[in-house]
């Protein structure tokens, strides 16, 4: 009995193995000629957040999605099928947004994926439309002005991500306090339990425009580049997201955009290559 | 502590867009797990060649396997194998297929809880095996069933919130797009779903413990 058991187990499993190479990985989408096929059929579906305020976020006031990202994707639409209104968004999130442009249902990543030697491997990127780094939230009235004034301060940061070990290699006196995430950790700033709090710019701005008694201080000292994510080898597609991204940022759409989410003026330097660097690796 | 969402209607609505989903997905992979799960059971009950082996492997591997995995497989490899289907439908899959196989053992236990002279006196009384199931041991053990029936499915409800992993829509999900919103509302949201699926849990098992003394009186 427990041998059949062992052997039909055996042979479920091998057939299950085949039925998942036998078809998997067929690209619907994007193969070399990428873009013709979005343009035939007369809608792009692009991948996004859907939980990351100011670029990409479910407003519950009227179920819209909205950010910087979503307005990116928007005049993508409308440059490439004339209408901005055939643009589709699927929510994605880390685990899933890699799987589902592979697979053929998403057209493109636009949410908020850094660029790292490691996902170039799997996906091929446009080039750098954001710049994050990791930077640092204190109250309006802290003396923390650089990195190395949070020598001997508590320093909140979110449990899981890396943003602890890097300040520590820039500062080694700051002390660093976990938290579960984000969230907890700006309700411990708020409270006064600790002097700053420190993760990527791109979040501590969402944070900051919700509680202006707070801002942001010490620069960039890890580099996040964020990049629109093509299945590898859309040429294609890439070569016109690459071209797109120019063009916007030419002739001021970028710069408007910015101003409108971020309440600031672009960097004039945003390179366009680059890939993830932190003093902490 | 601020629970002024509780005035606010659209983070209201975003929340009970989210409840009607996790209610929905609970309610069509309680229906369909309760289904498959007792003839799962049964037939491994049965013990009819390579039917009920059929049934024990089944059951034996889905059982051992943890329910985020089966989500994620039913949200991937349907897609790999060309099957479109909506999110919803892909999780109330995936649910069926290890709920199913956890009442399938509901079912069997209660089956083998049925005295066996019971069923002995009814095949001596000319019923077939069948009847003797369908009539005699099948009405008795479904009452026994209940209470880890109820359980089982009250955590369905609440695992439904596993598939936060792959966005469904649904209450946990939503909850977490309002306080990746206004992050000062997370403790009071946390707080505030934990209620909601403290009630329905918890009406859901009072009914099952007034259906128990129905069928017992």
């Amino acid at each position: 009995m427990r041998k059949w058991c062992t052997l039909l187990l055996i042979a479920a499993m091998a057939l299950f193995g085949a039925a998942c190479n036998g078809t998997g990985g067929g690209g619907k989408i994007a193969d070399d000629n990428s873009l013709e096929q979005i343009k035939q059929r007369g809608k792009l579906v692009a991948g996004v957040k859907y939980d990351t305020h100011l670029f990409g976020y479910k407003d519950p006031a009227d179920g819209q999605v909205k950010g910087f990202e979503i307005d990116l994707m928007k005049e993508l639409a409308k440059r490439m099928l004339g209408d901005e209104s055939k643009l589709e968004l699927k929510e994605v999130n880390s685990k899933t947004r890699i799987k589902l442009l592979n697979g053929g249902d998403i057209d493109l990543i636009c949410a908020t994926m850094t660029i790292s030697e490691k996902r170039k491997k799997e996906v091929d990127f446009s080039r750098v439309y954001f710049m994050a780094g990791q930077s640092l939230l204190v109250p309006n009235n802290s003396p923390i002005k650089t990195v190395h004034d949070t020598k001997g301060k508590k320093v909140a940061t979110a449990k899981g991500a890396t943003s602890g070990n890097n300040l520590k290699s820039v500062e080694p006196g700051a002390q660093i306090q976990l938290y579960e995430n984000y969230a907890d950790a700006f309700t411990a700033l708020r409270a006064g339990q600790v002097d700053a709090l420190t993760t990527d710019d791109s979040i501590l701005m969402g944070m900051q425009q919700q509680d202006p008694n707070f801002k942001l201080v010490g620069g960039q000292f890890t580099k996040e580049p964020y990049g629109i994510g093509l299945k590898k080898g859309a040429n294609e597609l890439r070569a016109y997201v690459d071209q797109f991204l120019d063009q916007i940022i030419a002739d001021g759409t970028y710069a408007k955009l910015y101003m409108k989410w971020f309440k600031q003026a672009p960097p004039q330097d945003l390179p366009r290559q680059a890939v993830q660097a932190s003093p902490g690796k | 502590m601020d629970f002024s969402f509780l005035t606010r209607a659209d983070i209201m609505k975003t929340l009970l867009d989210g409840l009607l989903v996790t209610l929905e997905v609970a309610l069509f992979s309680i229906l369909f797990s309760f289904i498959c799960g007792i003839v799962l059971g049964t037939l491994r009950y049965t013990k009819i060649p390579v039917l009920s082996h059929l049934a024990a492997l089944y059951i034996e591997t889905v059982r051992n396997l943890p329910l985020l995995l089966i989500i994620f497989f039913g949200f991937f490899a349907f897609k790999e194998w060309g099957w479109e289907l909506p999110i919803t439908i892909s999780v109330i899959i995936s649910m069926t297929i290890f709920t199913s196989a956890l009442v399938g053992e509901i079912v069997r236990g209660g089956l083998n809880s049925v005295d066996k002279g019971q069923i002995e006196a009814a095949r001596a009384s000319g019923l077939t095996y069948v009847q003797t199931l369908w009539h005699i041991v099948l009405p008795q053990a479904l009452r026994r069933m209940i209470p880890p029936m109820v359980s089982q499915f009250v955590s369905l409800l609440k695992d439904t919130s596993l598939a936060v992993a792959i966005s469904l829509p649904e209450l946990m999900h939503n909850a977490q797009i309002v306080y990746s919103r206004y992050y000062n509302m997370t403790v009071p949201l946390l707080i505030f779903v934990s209620l909601v699926y403290f009630v329905i849990n918890y009406s859901l098992s009072q009914a099952s413990r007034q259906l128990e003394k129905k069928l017992a009186g």
